[in-house]
This record gives structure tokens, sequence and C-alpha cells, in this order.
């Protein structure tokens, strides 16, 4: 309760004194006035100029005009609307470039994609339809619900980005999906991995997500990589009764050992592991030998 | 002369007067005086020692008598929404000294709203009210010369000019320089004083650096004794000791005398700039019962303010003082009385 001179010991105030109790004594040194506060100091001592800032003689001297937006003392639409801030933080941001089920379902029906095999964002991009860019800080597919309903193959998804009802589309016809995060040398890596072969880099250990993105690729209901299984399969459970749909059962599928393919969380590539360098030309693998590199390639730090 | 000499001097000049008086050098409380009146509850151990200023006055000689413990104070206004913080009540009668009892502090005085803009306000002012600024510059009327016109009007060629000490010329004048002494007197309205006190105790209190004792009578007069004391307790490097009179036992004025930093002060006198230049403060029970009193009083009185006439003039600073230099050679020589 704060009483109404404010002086009195509120909530507000046990808190305040709590924070400075672990904080540097209150002296001399550290004290501060409010921001704003400080009196502005008149630098033109002369006073008013004679022309005001409205230029030499003519129209804009003599005439009455008000600046643009200017209404009359009130304060102007610009200054009062609120501001939606959609491109806030634009360029720091992470993009998601969206994929609907929709464009899937249509590479699928045209052979494009390959649904024996797992499906991330290499077999997307292989495609030739879809490009990320990580210079437009780019990090890899938003699969969207558009098409959710026409959405009938049975597919592994490694996707980046995704909602709740794509989750349950697939699912619903026995597929599995992943939601799993790559920092941007990953995916670019995965963007195109000929050029990246052609370099001669060894294959780079995938980065934890950053910590803003930590909650959602380790959350079931996103089918994050880094849940616990046994959460996720619960999760399934619980969308296929949210949705009204039957389960279909993955022990007795034939594709079963596909559908439950999974990447290491330091992995980038199947079959491939971070720090082995891939020889086009010789057609041969090269894997490190020094426990020095193999201690970097297999420790998350 | 060595330092001990020096202080033997002092100390026997000391006996001979038995009390120091120390002189007010801050306004800040001279508009409220209230009486102080005993509001102290003890509860006697003994039932020879009848009142805590009769136990207190035996000092550190009676170590075998206990003192009598103090569980609770009455506090004068009502405590509203909150509850009455507690401090230990300590004594100086030892290096460790002893837990005498436990102290009710209100929440009005010692736990408010640690308000940094109103103590910035405040030392802002207590910086300013003093301060005189002498800087001056002639004007060109002043400045010798430039009656004259350099040179004609016209047929030169060259600029007109009328004077030669015009601001745009070389060694002319300066315009709008500074003209003074000019005074920055000030005051502070009542009310922001008396919260950038409530303000500042309640930040020694929730910092730990509020420590309060029964007397400042200590055994030894020996400044090492007061340091050593200071350490034992982190008290810190500067301490501010604030009494209820400004007449001090011989001992802690001598101490504090001969320590950097330490400094001796009557409840009139405390003051924002003191409190938080210091790193710990050192309040006596009478001292922290009247300053309370009177924060309190200060707080919830309802007269108005009446407005601070200053008397000072400017033919008052119209010349810079001089350096003092006996002044100086005062504060770093020990005092004779």
């Amino acid at each position: 309760m704060l009483n109404g001179d404010g002086n009195m010991s509120s909530k507000v105030t046990e808190r305040a004194l709590n924070l400075i109790k672990s904080m540097p004594r209150v002296a001399l040194n550290n004290i501060k006035p409010l921001p704003h506060t400080a009196f502005k100091k008149k630098t033109d001592r002369r006073g008013d100029r004679k022309k005001k800032g409205r230029g030499d003689k003519g129209q804009g001297a003599r005439g009455t005009w008000d600046p643009l937006g200017y209404e009359g003392r009130q304060n102007p639409l610009i200054d009062t609307s609120p501001r939606e801030r959609y491109y806030a933080q634009y360029a720091v941001r992470r993009q998601y470039p969206p994929v609907s089920l929709l464009d899937l379902q249509r590479l699928i029906d045209l052979n494009r994609v390959n649904t024996s095999r797992p499906v991330d964002i290499t077999s997307i991009c292989n495609t030739g339809l879809f490009k990320f860019d990580i210079s437009k800080n780019h990090f890899g597919v938003n699969l969207t619900d558009e098409g959710c309903d026409q959405f009938a193959a049975k597919i592994n998804a490694e996707v980046q980005w995704t909602s709740e009802l794509v989750i349950a589309a697939i699912e619903k016809n026995g597929g599995t999906i992943t939601t799993r995060y790559y920092d941007p040398q990953s995916l670019a890596a995965l963007y195109d991995p000929l050029a990246f072969f052609k370099k001669g880099h060894p294959i780079p250990k995938c980065k934890l997500p950053p910590q803003d993105a930590l909650l959602y690729y380790s959350d079931p209901n996103n089918r994050g990589y880094l849940a616990d299984p046994e959460k996720v399969l619960e999760a399934r459970e619980k969308l296929a009764q949210k949705y009204g749909y039957k389960l279909p059962d993955l022990e007795g599928d034939p594709f079963k050992e596909m559908l439950l393919m999974r990447k290491d969380p330091l992995q980038i590539f199947f079959g491939l592991e971070p720090g082995w360098i891939v020889n086009l030309r010789d057609k041969s693998v090269l894997k490190p030998k020094d426990d020095d590199y193999l201690r970097y390639y297999h420790s998350a730090q | 002369m060595s330092l001990s000499t020096i202080l033997r001097n002092v100390c026997c000049k000391i006996t001979m007067q038995p009390q120091i008086i120390i002189r007010p050098k801050c306004r800040m409380f001279q508009g409220f005086q209230a009486p102080i009146s005993s509001s102290l509850k003890f509860h006697h151990r003994h039932e020879s020692s009848n009142s805590f200023e009769a136990s207190s006055s035996e000092g550190g000689n009676s170590e075998t008598s206990q003192k009598p413990v103090m569980t609770s104070r009455t506090l004068h206004f009502p405590v509203k929404h909150t509850y009455p913080r507690l401090a230990w009540l300590e004594s100086m009668d030892s290096l460790e000294g002893k837990k005498l009892g436990m102290l009710d502090l209100h929440p009005d005085v010692f736990a408010v709203y640690p308000r940094i803009d109103v103590l910035h306000q405040n030392i802002h002012w207590q910086k300013m009210y003093r301060h005189i600024d002498y800087n001056f510059e002639k004007s060109r009327a002043e400045l010798r010369g430039g009656g004259r016109k350099p040179w004609p009007q016209k047929g030169l060629g060259k600029a007109r000019h009328g004077s030669i000490r015009s601001p745009l010329w070389i060694r002319g004048a300066k315009a709008h320089g500074p003209r003074g002494p000019k005074s920055y007197f000030h005051m502070l309205p009542r009310s922001v004083r008396g919260l950038g006190l409530r303000t500042a105790l309640s930040c020694k209190y929730a910092q730990n650096d509020l420590v309060v004792v029964d007397s400042f009578d200590i055994p030894s007069a020996d400044p090492e004794f007061l340091a050593e004391m200071a350490d034992v307790r982190f008290w810190g490097y500067s301490v501010l000791f604030v009494d209820d009179t400004d007449v001090m036992p011989d001992n802690i004025a001598v101490s504090v005398h001969g320590n950097e930093g330490f400094s001796l002060m009557p409840s009139y006198g405390l003051n924002v700039y003191s409190m938080l230049k210091h790193e710990t403060l050192v309040l006596t029970v009478a001292a922290l019962e009247k300053i309370e009193r009177k924060l309190l009083e200060e707080m919830h009185s309802t007269e108005k303010e009446q407005k601070f006439v200053n008397t000072l003039r400017p033919e008052d600073f119209h010349t810079r003082p001089k350096k003092d230099e006996r002044m100086y050679r005062k504060w770093s020589q020990p005092l004779y009385f």
C-alpha cells in the first residue's frame, strides 16, 4: 500500500531497500539527479534572434505557414497515433522464410523431394526453388500450415520453425517432425553441400541455439530437437486427442527406421560427423584422430 | 615535535578543561528544536540501576555489573502500513563491544524509499548555497581607452569601427562576460531537506552502515584505540559520530581529532553531505531519539514554511576573502586552550 505522500513504506519501498542492500554504498560519488531535470543552459545569450530561424525575406519569413504536420498547438496525429513496430530490430531478428505444406506436397507429387529419406533443409533447397541466405539473417525453414488439409504424405521432416497445426497435419499421416536449430555456418553448408565440400573445410559442429530460442527448441510441444524423447511421445498423443485423429502406430510401420532417424545435436549431415573432411576428387572421407580435435568436435562448448 | 608529545600535550590541556565545545556549523536544524523526552523503556536486571542514564554514566569502569537490556522503545507517531525496523544497541566501552539490546526505529525515518535524486538535490544545495562566483570581466566601458573612433567611417576601404575596445577587437572587451561576485544562495524547501535526511538515514540503515551506541564513553583517549575499534567492527575508513549535545566526552573528542576521516557532530549539525561522505554513521541513543523526533515532527507539521530571509548583502562578499593561513594552520595542528 502506498500512502498519499509516498514516504510510507510500501511493497515498492521494501523492494527498493532490499535492492540497495546488495549494491555499492550510497555515497557522494554515485548519486545523480533524475534524467531530464537538469536546467538547460541557454546558449544564445543575445535572446531571440531577429529572423527566428525562418530565413531572410519572402514567403517563408513573412508567411504564416506552419511546419508540415503541425495542427495548431494540439498534438499532431503522427505523435498521438500508436506505432506498431512490425519491423522493430528487423536487422538483428532471426528470419525463417516460409515454405507451406502445399508447396511441400507439390514438390513430393512432382518427385522433386524424396520421401524415402528424411526431408531436411538440404532436400528442400536441392529442388532449386527455395533459397536461404545467411547474410539476410535466414535461419532456415518455417513450415506453414497453408494446404494442411491437402497434405497427405508420410515424411520425416526436419524444419526450423513450425506451428501446432502443421505438426498435427504431418503426424496424422503417420509421419514425424522435428524442429531443429542450425547456426548460420551450418546452414550455409546445408544449403549447398557440394559447394561446401569443394572448399575442403572440415564439417562444422552445430552450435546450440541462442538463449532466446533455447526454450522453443527444448519444448516437446514444438517437437524440439533438445526435448526429452519420452515427452515428445506424450505430446504426440495429446495432440492427436486435441485434433481428434488416431495416431498411426509407429511400431508396425515398415518405414519406422527412416521415420525415427534423427541427427545428433552437433551433427549437421546424416552419416557424417563434425570434423570430418569430404574429399570429392578421391571420393574419400578424412577423419581427425588427434585427441584435441576429437574433444573439440564432440563437445557442445 | 613527535606525535606522541603532541598527543600528551593535548591530553594535558584537555584534562584541565573538562569539556570540549564543538561549534555548530550547519543551519539545517536551526528552525526547529524540540526538547527531548525520555521515552525509553528499560527492563532492569538490577534494582540498583534505575535509569538508563545512570548506568551509562558509569561507563566502562564497572565491568562486573551488567547493563540493563533495552527491549523496546516508544515510537511517537503511529506506524502505518509497515513495521518498525530493528537495530542493535551496542556499547563502546571495549574493542568488540557488547550488544545491550534491541531498538525499534521508526520506518518513516529509517525505511523510506531511497530517493537518490532527493539526496542529489540536498547535496547540490549544500554545495551551492555557500558558493560565491568571483569571476569578473570588465565591460567595454570599464576598459581603458576606446573613446575615440579609430579611423573615419568612410573613404579608407576598411571596415567601420567605433572603438578599439569593441568585442570584435583583440584586446577588446568580452561581450556578456561574468560580472561577479555572484551569490548562488537559495533554500531548498523544508520538506525536501527533511526527506533528504530521512532518505540518507534509510540508506545508511538498509546498507548496514548505521550503528547505535548507548554513549560515546570510551576507556582510552588514544586515537589508535578508536581506529582499532573501527577496524574490528568493520566501520570502514571514515566514521561520523553524532551525539545529541555539542558537549562531548573527552576521550572521544581527542580520539576523533587524532584520526583522519573520523568526525564528531552534534545532532543539530546532521546533514546529508556528511552522512554520505562518511562510510558509517554512529548515533547515540539520545541523538537517535532527537533526530527521529524532529524529523517526524517536521513531516507531520501543518505550519507553513516561512520564507528564509537572506541577510547576506552583495557588499558583504564584494571582495574575495584572502586565504587565512592561520585558520588552515589551526585545522592542521592540535587544539590549544
